[in-house]
């Protein structure tokens, strides 16, 4: 037969396993046979028989150890030795289910979670972008020079010089959101539908890499500036809902908004950009203002160069961008370029939560490790006799240390194995992280090969982190002693309790760092979920009605560096007729509307203001002080709020247009701009737009949080809806077409949805509600991931604790049953049962301390990992520390009870007879 | 260069292998062919050359089969393989080099 040597050896070396009987009898017949043939050949010199035997066993030696020699080169005897191991260590399991299980959904808790946050954050550092060649993809933002933590979008001035200067990309597309739009409502009963989609350049396409499906996508020439085509390409999401996945839909007309559009293109269903809500896509429409203007609302994505690094195109976006900021100063002048990575931009996000999370983990699996270390150490001075047993008839100590080792890499894969499902619940909990905004959802984290494997490499790991201690434990001992003497007195305990000592204190100081990390978080979570917001959200329904803004944005042109729009035909009568409607409704015990919600994180429109007979600031700095965000309400905001109003009167009907004008501040911008003195009465300018009236300050309302996670309040106006100039100056005109309505109600506020909805309706058929919600859960979204974060540490923590009041118990009670004959001896000398308590006691309050003392050095230390997801919390936060180390002691002190009292109760008498 | 331990081993290999290069044989035969060729000078006792042989075998230089000697006994009989042949080819070589190597040493040292 003709092998290659590879494939022969490993021929040889599966005979050699499969085969292990047969082979051993043709040894026994190979030496057989030399034997027969040694004899024969001292026959033929003239021996005896019987001599001719003896002298052929004599040259032949020790047969036995020779076919051992021939044996041990086959090179599986490993093989075999684990397999014996792996036997033996299944018989071990099942001798103390008890142990097994224990020590198996510690380690499953520990190895599961530990894999499923090491997965997700594989993902934050190397998460799939799902574009061809991803890697090379990139986001030009900008951020202010006074605040590097703030991330822009681009303007379009920015974008021109970069895509026309930079030399780094191959290719550079900008995106915007296009304003929704609305499908109106058709004639074969298909409701009205907002869509949301979004302006690309031509040139973004290629960037990203993507073909249509159907069709074609824009040409450069149909994103003229100020003119783009009116064509979209469709996303498969609207295409299969509202096209029903119609090959002709190609060419075909849809109104929208008022404005008629041809279907050019169908884009793949995996293709969500820039967010995975995108509808459609329009080619971008810029216009000529916005070539001068400065307002960064442009997404800028480019690809890479093959072989230009992102560090070298940072180098050069820098330049490009020092250079702008010198030649056009009023424009550029104080921001800067920062190029990102599309992977870190959509997945950075989680970086900092799920080191966090991996941190609590990490020290679960450390706590788990030393708590099984500690149980097999205990459970190695019961096995001592047959450890030494074993030696004494010739095993090395290499040879038992292996198969104490494989008992525990068993054990741990057995964890390890529970702790996929472990890790495949943690992943679906990650998944339910929010992403700020402008970054993506993981939504390709999958208990997988590589996170399998991982998972397998971990088990093992741990398996040889906790066995080693005890394994090299166990043969340190003199072999003589436990022969000679029974298993109860052993040899040298010294070094075992030391050992143990050591492993209990990490534990309990592993379990206090875990404890004050998520009481600092669960500490912060509460002061969030209760500071006073200043307003009731129980039994609010809040939905937006919204007019394109295409209908009465007019672009006028750039002023002092932003957009300058007139407001025609105003949407005010509209939203004025959806606003006395709604106020006709019966459910609701109050109406009231706001132009964006009211507490929000992502869009503040702000207004610059002067005060009447206050002189301006001259330089710019100052003059940016004059600033407050900026709503437009309906009469009565604040009642159907229950927002108190400090001093002052809520608007109500009579401010209408022709009224006098006028504003309500909040209490910040009161004690910013009229310290010590009374604001009411005192007048504003808004803006510096024509038709602007100046405003009488008519109340102070309490700070509505403009964040849902911040304290520090902005100044902010409040001016009727009604009472508003048709010139506006900045970038939110998109403020003046759109309403946030509060219904109140005593009852359930989804239960007003139905008759809301068909109110609307009513007065305007083709602009449908969006953003149906409760004020709760409105609120609530945002609590979710800190609540999530909170939760899990607690859950992480409390499992901590347990493990370690199950390790200290067990030190405890195998001291006390080590100690019941001397203790028993101390009885009988009369020592009371307060004094054995202080012997046992003694241990167990040094090993305590000194676990919270390094428990609590190491929360100094780690605790300031976790400030940036503390909220009005310190790290250091002395409370936390404090009773979160009281609660610890309380649950160690309590798993002493139970050794402590058996030590007390010991009967001398029985103690002493036992022996 | 191998080292001095390596090169005792190696030379019960080398030896085997060129033993069996000419035909199959058991591991009593070989054992008196190296003994009758060296002029009765080498032996190589069988505490060495079972463990060798069972090595060489895993090592896939020779192979081996039950067959029956002239007298009818059946015996293990090795023979080489293809690599094996290529195996003796690289271990004379390099045994040529080395004993003319201590040879140089010794004439000139």
């Amino acid at each position: 037969m003709i092998l290659s040597r590879p494939l022969r050896v490993w021929r040889q070396r599966i005979r050699s396993l499969v085969h292990k009987d047969n082979l051993d009898v043709q040894l026994g017949q190979e030496f057989a046979f030399h034997f027969e043939q040694l004899v024969q050949e001292n026959i033929a010199e003239g021996m005896a028989l019987t001599d001719a035997r003896l002298a052929a066993r004599r040259a032949l030696g020790n047969v036995a150890l020779l076919e051992e020699q021939c044996r041990d080169q086959r090179r599986v005897g490993w093989l075999q030795d684990l397999w014996q191991d792996c036997r033996y260590g299944v018989r071990m399991m099942r001798q103390s289910p008890g142990f097994t299980l224990i020590v198996a959904i510690s380690l499953a808790l520990g190895i599961g979670a530990n894999t499923a946050i090491l997965g997700a954050l594989r993902t934050a550092l190397l998460g799939n972008v799902p574009f061809p060649d991803g890697n090379r993809l990139v986001l030009l933002r900008t951020y202010p020079e006074w605040n590097p933590a703030l991330s822009n979008s681009a303007s379009i001035p920015d974008y021109l010089a970069w895509k026309q200067q930079s030399r780094s990309f191959e290719s550079m597309g900008a995106s915007i959101a296009d304003h929704s739009r609305d499908f109106g409502a058709e004639e074969d009963g298909r409701p009205a539908e907002r869509i949301e989609g979004h302006g690309f350049a031509p040139s973004l396409f290629v960037t990203l890499g993507v073909q249509p499906l159907l069709g074609r996508t824009f040409t450069e020439a149909e994103a003229e500036i100020d003119h783009p085509a009116p064509v979209m390409v469709l996303s498969h999401r609207l295409w299969q809902r509202r096209f029903g996945g119609d090959p002709g839909v190609l060419g075909k007309q849809v109104r929208l908004s008022g404005t008629n559009l041809t279907i050019i293109g169908v884009m793949p269903p995996d293709f969500r950009y820039p967010l995975a809500e995108t509808e459609y896509w329009v080619p971008l429409g810029i216009n000529h203002f916005q070539l001068q203007g400065s307002a960064r609302f442009f997404e800028v994505a480019a690809r890479l160069k093959p072989g230009v690094s992102v560090q070298q195109a940072q180098a050069e976006m820098d330049g490009i961008g020092d250079q702008l900021a010198r030649d056009f100063p009023d424009r550029h002048k104080g921001w800067r370029i920062r190029v990102q990575t599309l992977r870190d931009a959509w997945y950075g996000w989680m970086k900092i939560p799920l080191a966090t999370l991996e941190g609590a983990v990490a020290l679960v699996l450390l706590i788990a490790c030393a708590n099984i270390a500690g149980l097999l150490l205990a459970r190695g001075a019961a096995r001592r006799p047959e450890i030494v047993m074993r030696m004494a008839l010739g095993a090395g100590r290499g040879r038992v240390v292996r198969q104490m080792l494989t008992e525990s890499v068993m054990l741990s894969l057995i964890g390890g194995a529970l702790g996929t499902f472990v890790a495949w619940g943690a992943l679906r909990a990650l998944l339910q992280m929010n992403p700020p905004p402008a970054a993506q959802r993981m939504a390709d984290v999958v208990v997988d090969l590589p996170l399998l494997a991982l998972l397998g490499l971990l088990s093992t790991v741990t398996g040889l982190i906790f066995g080693i201690g005890p394994a090299i434990a166990c043969f340190q001992l003199d072999l003589a002693g436990p022969l000679k003497e029974s298993t109860r007195s052993a040899g040298s305990p010294y070094r075992r309790n030391r050992l143990q000592s050591a492993l209990v204190t990490l534990q309990i100081a592993s379990a206090l760092v875990l404890l004050i990390g998520s009481g600092l978080l669960i500490n912060s979570f509460v002061r969030l979920a209760g500071f006073d917001l200043n307003f009731d959200p129980s039994g609010l329904l809040t939905f937006e009605y919204r007019i394109p803004q295409q209908q009465y944005v007019r672009n006028m042109g750039v002023f002092q560096g932003a957009p300058y729009s007139a407001i025609d035909p105003s949407p005010t009568p509209a939203i004025q007729r959806v606003y006395e409607h709604l106020r006709t409704m019966r459910g609701p015990e109050s109406v009231a509307g706001i132009s964006h919600p009211p507490v929000n994180g992502l869009v503040l429109s702000t207004m610059s203001f002067s005060i009447e007979d206050r002189p301006t600031p001259e330089n710019a700095a100052d003059r940016n002080t004059f600033s407050a965000v900026y709503f437009l309400i309906t009469p009565n905001f604040f009642a159907t709020m229950k927002t108190r109003l400090v001093r002052g009167r809520d608007l109500n009907d009579f401010d209408s247009a022709s009224a006098p004008w006028v504003a309500i501040i909040n209490e910040t911008m009161a004690r910013r701009f009229w310290p010590g003195e009374d604001p009411i009465g005192k007048r504003l300018m808004l803006g510096v737009v024509s038709g602007e009236r100046p405003r009488e300050i008519i109340g102070v309302v309490r700070d509505i949080p403009t964040r849902r996670d911040r304290s520090d309040p902005l100044p902010a106006i409040y001016a009727s809806y009604l009472q508003q100039s048709p010139a506006y100056r900045g970038p939110s005109a998109n403020m003046f077409g759109q309403m946030t309505f509060l219904l109140r109600t005593s009852g359930d506020p989804m239960s007003l949805v139905p008759e809301a909805r068909s109110a609307v309706a009513d007065v305007d058929p083709d602009h449908a509600i969006t953003r149906i919600q409760t004020m709760e859960q409105f609120w609530g979204g945002g609590m979710r991931d800190k609540r999530i974060l909170a939760g899990v540490l607690g859950v992480f923590a409390f499992v901590a604790t347990i493990l370690a009041a199950i390790g200290i118990y067990g030190v405890m009670a195998y001291s006390v049953a080590e100690r019941t004959r001397e203790i028993g001896i101390r009885m009988a000398l009369g020592a009371s049962p307060g004094k054995v308590l202080a012997l046992i006691g003694g241990r167990a309050a040094v090993l305590i301390s000194f676990g919270v003392l390094f428990g609590l050095a190491g929360s100094l230390a780690l605790s300031q990992l976790i400030a940036s997801q503390l909220w009005g919390v310190q790290p250091t936060d002395p409370a936390t520390f404090a009773a979160v180390s009281l609660l610890l002691i309380a649950v160690a002190l309590l798993a002493c009870f139970v050794p402590a009292r058996r030590a007390i109760r010991v009967d001398p008498t029985e103690a002493l007879r036992s022996e | 260069m191998p080292k001095p331990s390596d090169l005792l081993q190696g030379t019960v290999d080398l030896l085997i292998l060129r033993t069996l290069s000419r035909e199959p044989l058991h591991g009593w035969a070989i054992s008196k062919r190296i003994q009758q060729l060296s002029g009765e000078v080498l032996s190589v006792q069988q505490g060495s050359l079972y463990p060798a042989l069972h090595r060489l075998e895993q090592s896939g230089w020779i192979d081996s089969e039950w067959k029956d000697t002239e007298l009818g006994r059946s015996a293990k009989f090795y023979a080489l393989t293809r690599e094996g042949k290529q195996q003796l080819e690289r271990e004379v070589d390099s045994w040529n080099r080395l004993s003319s190597a201590v040879g140089l040493v010794l004439k000139k040292a």
